[in-house]
């Protein structure tokens, strides 16, 4: 109907300006090399720090072009010599190419991501920005679904599934995320939601705006950030996620990364390790751009997506 | 989805029933979430706390024991044992995580160079945090002969294995989940981002330094989702699981100084074929949880600022 | 107030669905429990399709989808659908499965399991099924009976020895022990030599304190065994107490490592074991484990038997069922899953595909059939085997119920023994209170 943002409103959702510009004159140069030079030590720190973060990444790569044999006879990070042959064997080690789990496990990650976006945004506004009766008991009521540990849950859950024959189907895996099981970012997004002026929804209000638009046209630019928080989150632990996938999906036709990773060890026997470092790396690579391409929207949220 | 046009219709038409309260609006929102709570995740959970009554070994069925579980439980020294290593983990490894995660949220706000690829960096070990290949990785830095005792060595201290020395193998753990401090680091990014940078003009007008800001903007804004890294943190680290399962071989060890309640309940659960026990164990986790999170809430009354 | 009230009817059904799912799992949960003996669930005819389920690794998973695809081919109306998994997946997976009455038809089976799967009625008669046993030793059989029914059938049979590094021997300027003759002590000095001649980071032997096998091993030369075969503990206390000694005694000695060392080379795995690195002399294996050593240390793993044998009244060594294959007792189709256990078994195609992954045959006929196609170090595997044959007395008895928990005790227990924060003497007693009750509950 009418714009639900004043132009003084938009002002708010400007890029942030650079406080450098106050610096006086005459301490300019004095402080332009300071600054360079803590801007040097920071970078410095912060590089020797993400080595240490980097390290096991490393060693994973180089243990990954190692022959089997000698990840532990020589488990140095500077391999003595490189060998792929840990990449082509562990591509078509299992019974379909590892292709074939790189799709189920897209293909159950994006349905989760959807899920949780959609279900848990509207969840949470219920929570952030609703008045109804007993609001506090359910918040309750939903964090405690969090803390009982999964492992207790699982049996009844499978058993549930089993009679819904939804055994062996995606389904156990992304249904409860569109039904907003994931309470984790309901949690979120109401601390999220809560941060967001509450003079923004009451002048969409007195413009007749009901709380479903409220929702689709203010909360939800407004909170990109979290937004991209909970689609990253979702997309790592979906992928990452061993034990429901375990025990859910039975046919190796749907196995998913994690389940075609574990398959690589055996506690009992032999274990191909340089396929499982290999494989491992592989399936870090769309983990990792995810998280390289979608980071920009953890920060950027309120300062480029604006209010139309 | 026409119903949903109707709600948002006959929602405008009650303007004035809707400062009473949202209760339709509220069910319409929550909708998704109660049909997964009543539909997916109460009739497990509610499963688990009959079978936490019973004696059940998953193969036949659970016959009814009373409270005999929970009487067992404080007559189960690995079970207190768990409990000390696991209270140790949490209330050490908490706020160091949390510590790290801010301060480097804080560091990587601010416009700089290569932001983007420091914020990968840093997240990566998260990624990695319940691979397999984190156990060999621990070993080769903790172990007898690894990284850090060669560091040691350099510096003329003898070390010993600290991943399998029953008095060090838990500060491993901490160190370990610690270093997985890239989730609420981008929680805390995200926080950043969400404070509306008019108040940062608005103070800069009024004259206020940086410090001043940070102190009087940046902390209040920021403490709702302080709170919520806090709270989930907290309940994460309880049922902490992945992590001690893969350093230590599946079992707790060495000598059950890394058996992690959460551990200790899935080995009683499947390992030794224990469910009814592992369901009490599971029950008594979330009343401790539960309690933490209560005093946490109420807590927050006093130190978390809202802007609703 | 519309509201209220049309909330009120809404939360009502809500409440009603979640109990109802309840219920429905409740009843559910205890799914298999009529189902003991199989009397209750008619048998169909084919074309169907069974699902097999068993644990390993990459290597085994390929080379079981073929066998698959070998029984598909003669067999056009049975389709067998792989379920695998690794070690510890494997058992959530199948617990997980059988408590919501979802069974696999056919599944593999581990000696610290099968009697509680078999007790509570989760496996078939095998007995009452069509499936030719003739060719597997009966005292190997035995090893898949509970209380005289056949409920599980040995894939093939496992040792549990002493591997030795010659290389290691040789730069220790050593020799191999004669392991017919070698006693206990004769170990403890060879070890100590080992680690004396061979230099800094280079041990004798590897812990033995952390495996059962061990010590049923040496409770079998005293007369004793680890289970009685009433399902009690068999070994005495004194017993235990000289077994952790003897692994305290190599500590001390420089034989083995320190602790820590000792527990890291353990998690390791047969690739980053003391002798799968080259810098250990000797460490206990199961003999199926010998290709995994020799793979990954580049060398000629020998395998000995075990100390001890001629020391005392009898020779304790014993032949493990290395895996059994199990039919559900709620299958539909139990005669096509006997159809394809036998196949496992008795099958040439089978057998050669298969080798020695799951143990040297159990059929004797296919330890023959194989023997061409065996690696070097599975030759050798087969002629070990073959020559302990006069020389065991007897099967080892089969694990009770909550046996599984035997391993976790022995690693704990000895872990508190190599740290010497308990004596020998009270990990022992330790060790017999937790497996008493471990195996009473």
């Amino acid at each position: 109907m009418t714009d639900l943002a004043t132009p003084s409103k938009v002002t708010f959702a400007e890029p942030a300006s650079s406080p450098e510009g106050r610096a006086s004159r005459a301490g300019r140069t004095v402080r332009r090399v300071r600054s360079t030079v803590a801007s040097g030590l920071k970078h410095a720190g912060l590089v020797a720090f993400g080595f240490v973060m980097l390290y096991p990444l490393l060693w994973m790569l180089a243990s990954s072009v190692k022959p089997n044999a000698l990840i532990f006879r020589e488990p140095g990070l500077i391999p003595t010599d490189v060998d792929l042959s840990n990449y082509t064997d562990g591509w078509s080690a299992l019974l379909h190419p590892f292709s074939r789990y790189l799709l189920n496990s897209a293909i159950v990650v994006l349905g989760c991501v959807l899920g949780n976006l959609v279900s848990c945004s509207l969840a949470a506004y219920a929570f952030a920005r609703l008045k109804f009766r007993g609001r506090n008991f359910w918040f309750a009521i939903m964090l405690m679904t969090i803390m009982l540990p999964i492992h207790v849950i699982i049996v009844p859950q499978y058993v549930m599934f089993s009679t819904l024959e939804w055994i062996n189907t995606f389904l156990p895996l992304i249904v409860p995320k569109l039904l907003a099981t994931d309470a984790f970012f309901i949690f979120l997004m109401v601390q999220f939601f809560r941060g967001i002026p509450r003079e923004l929804d009451e002048a969409a209000r007195i413009d007749g705006a009901g709380h479903l638009r409220i929702y689709w046209q203010i909360m939800m630019p407004l909170a990109v950030p979290a937004l991209a928080t909970t689609a990253i989150f979702t997309f790592i632990w979906a992928w990452n996620d061993f034990f429901s996938q375990l025990i859910f999906l039975t046919k190796p036709d749907m196995y998913t990364v994690p389940i075609a990773l574990r398959t690589f060890v055996d506690s009992t026997g032999e274990s191909s390790w340089g396929a499982l470092f290999a494989m491992s790396i592989v399936s870090l690579i769309p983990v990792f751009l995810v998280f390289l391409f979608g980071q920009k929207y953890l920060v950027k949220g309120i300062a480029t997506t604006g209010i139309k | 989805m026409s119903s949903v046009i109707q709600e948002v219709a006959s929602t405008r038409r009650a303007a004035g029933e809707r400062r009473k309260g949202d209760g339709r609006m509220a069910a319409l929102f929550l909708a998704p979430w109660f049909a997964g709570l009543f539909l997916i995740t109460a009739g497990p959970m509610a499963a688990s706390l009959y079978l936490s009554f019973t004696d059940y070994d998953l193969l036949s069925s659970p016959t009814w024991v009373g409270l005999d579980n929970y009487v067992r439980m404080f007559e189960d020294p690995r079970l207190i044992q768990s409990l000390k290593v696991t209270f140790t983990y949490v209330f050490v490894s908490v706020p160091l995580q949390l510590a790290a995660a801010l301060a480097l949220a804080l560091v990587l706000d601010k416009g700089m160079r290569g932001l983007a690829v420091y914020r990968s960096v840093y997240y990566l070990p998260s990624l990695l945090g319940g691979s397999v290949a984190i156990a060999i990785l621990w070993r080769q830095i903790f172990g007898a002969d690894g990284l850090v005792n060669q560091v040691l060595a350099f510096f003329g201290i003898e070390g010993t294995g600290w991943v399998s020395h029953p008095d060090y193998a838990l500060n491993t753990l901490i160190i370990l989940n610690v270093w997985t401090f890239g989730a609420p680091m981008v929680i805390f990014l995200a926080g950043l981002r969400q404070i509306p940078r008019m108040y940062y003009e608005a103070a800069s007008i009024d004259g206020a330094g940086r410090l001043r800001q940070f102190w009087s903007i940046t902390v209040p804004m920021l403490t709702p989702i302080v709170f919520f890294n806090l709270v989930l943190q907290l309940i994460n680290a309880f049922q902490n699981f992945t992590q001690a399962f893969v350093v230590s071989g599946g079992n707790g060890g060495p000598a059950d100084s890394t058996l992690l309640y959460t551990l200790y309940l899935y080995r009683k659960g499947f390992a030794d074929l224990d469910m009814g026990y592992a369901s009490a164990m599971a029950w008594f986790l979330l009343l401790i949880i539960g309690g933490m999170t209560l005093v946490n809430f109420l807590a927050s009354k006093y130190w978390v600022h809202y802007d609703d | 107030m519309r509201t209220s009230i049309n909330q009120r009817g809404r939360r009502g059904a809500a409440v009603a669905a979640g109990a109802a799912a309840t219920a429905l799992i409740l009843s559910a949960c205890g799914g298999d429990s009529g189902a003991g003996g199989g009397g209750d669930v008619e048998a169909q005819d084919c074309p169907c399709e069974i699902r097999f389920a068993w644990w390993g690794s990459d290597e085994r998973h390929a080379a079981t989808q073929e066998i698959i695809d070998a029984f598909e081919a003669e067999n056009p109306d049975i389709t067998v659908v792989p379920d695998f998994t690794d070690w510890d997946g494997y058992w959530n997976k199948l617990s997980t499965a059988v408590a919501a009455g979802d069974t696999p038809d056919v599944m593999t089976q581990e000696e610290r399991y099968v009697s509680d799967y078999a007790t509570r009625g989760v496996l078939a008669d095998l007995g009452g099924l069509d499936i030719d046993t003739s060719k597997i030793d009966g005292s190997i059989l035995a090893g898949g009976q509970i209380d005289g029914t056949q409920y599980a059938l040995p894939t093939g049979i496992n040792a549990y020895a002493m591997v030795a590094n010659p290389a290691v021997f040789e730069e220790a300027g050593v020799d191999l022990p004669d392991d017919t003759t070698w006693t206990w002590e004769d170990y403890v000095e060879i070890a100590d030599e080992v680690s004396k001649g061979a230099g800094d980071g280079v041990w004798g032997t590897q812990d033995y304190g952390f495996n059962e096998a061990g010590l049923n091993i040496l409770a079998r030369q005293k007369g004793e065994s680890l289970w009685t075969p009433d399902g009690e503990l068999g070994v005495s206390e004194e017993t235990v107490a000289e077994f952790f000694q003897t692994s305290l005694d190599l500590m001390h000695g420089g034989g083995q490592p320190d602790a820590t060392r000792t527990i890291e080379y353990q998690h390791a795995g047969p690739e980053g074991s003391l002798v799968g690195t080259n810098v250990g002399g000797m460490s206990s294996f199961w003999s199926n484990q010998l290709g995994a050593l020799s793979e990954a240390s580049g060398e000629d793993i020998q395998l000995l038997r075990y100390p001890g044998e001629s020391e005392f009244e009898r020779t304790g060594m014993y032949y493990k069922p290395a895996m059994f294959y199990s039919v559900s007792a709620s299958t539909e189709y139990p005669d096509a899953a006997a159809k394809f256990v036998d196949f496992l078994l008795n099958s040439e195609e089978a057998a050669k595909i298969n080798l020695t992954d799951r143990g040297l045959p159990a059929n004797t006929d296919m330890r023959d059939v194989i023997a061409d196609e065996l690696t070097d170090a599975d030759q050798q595997v087969a002629e070990f085997m073959a020559d302990l044959s006069d020389e065991i007395v007897d099967a080892s008895t089969v694990p009770p119920n909550g046996s599984a928990e035997m391993q976790d005790i022995m690693e704990r227990v000895n872990t508190e023994v190599i740290f010497e924060r308990m004596t020998p003497q009270e990990a022992a007693e330790m060790f017999v209170k937790e497996v008493g009750a471990a195996i009473a509950g």
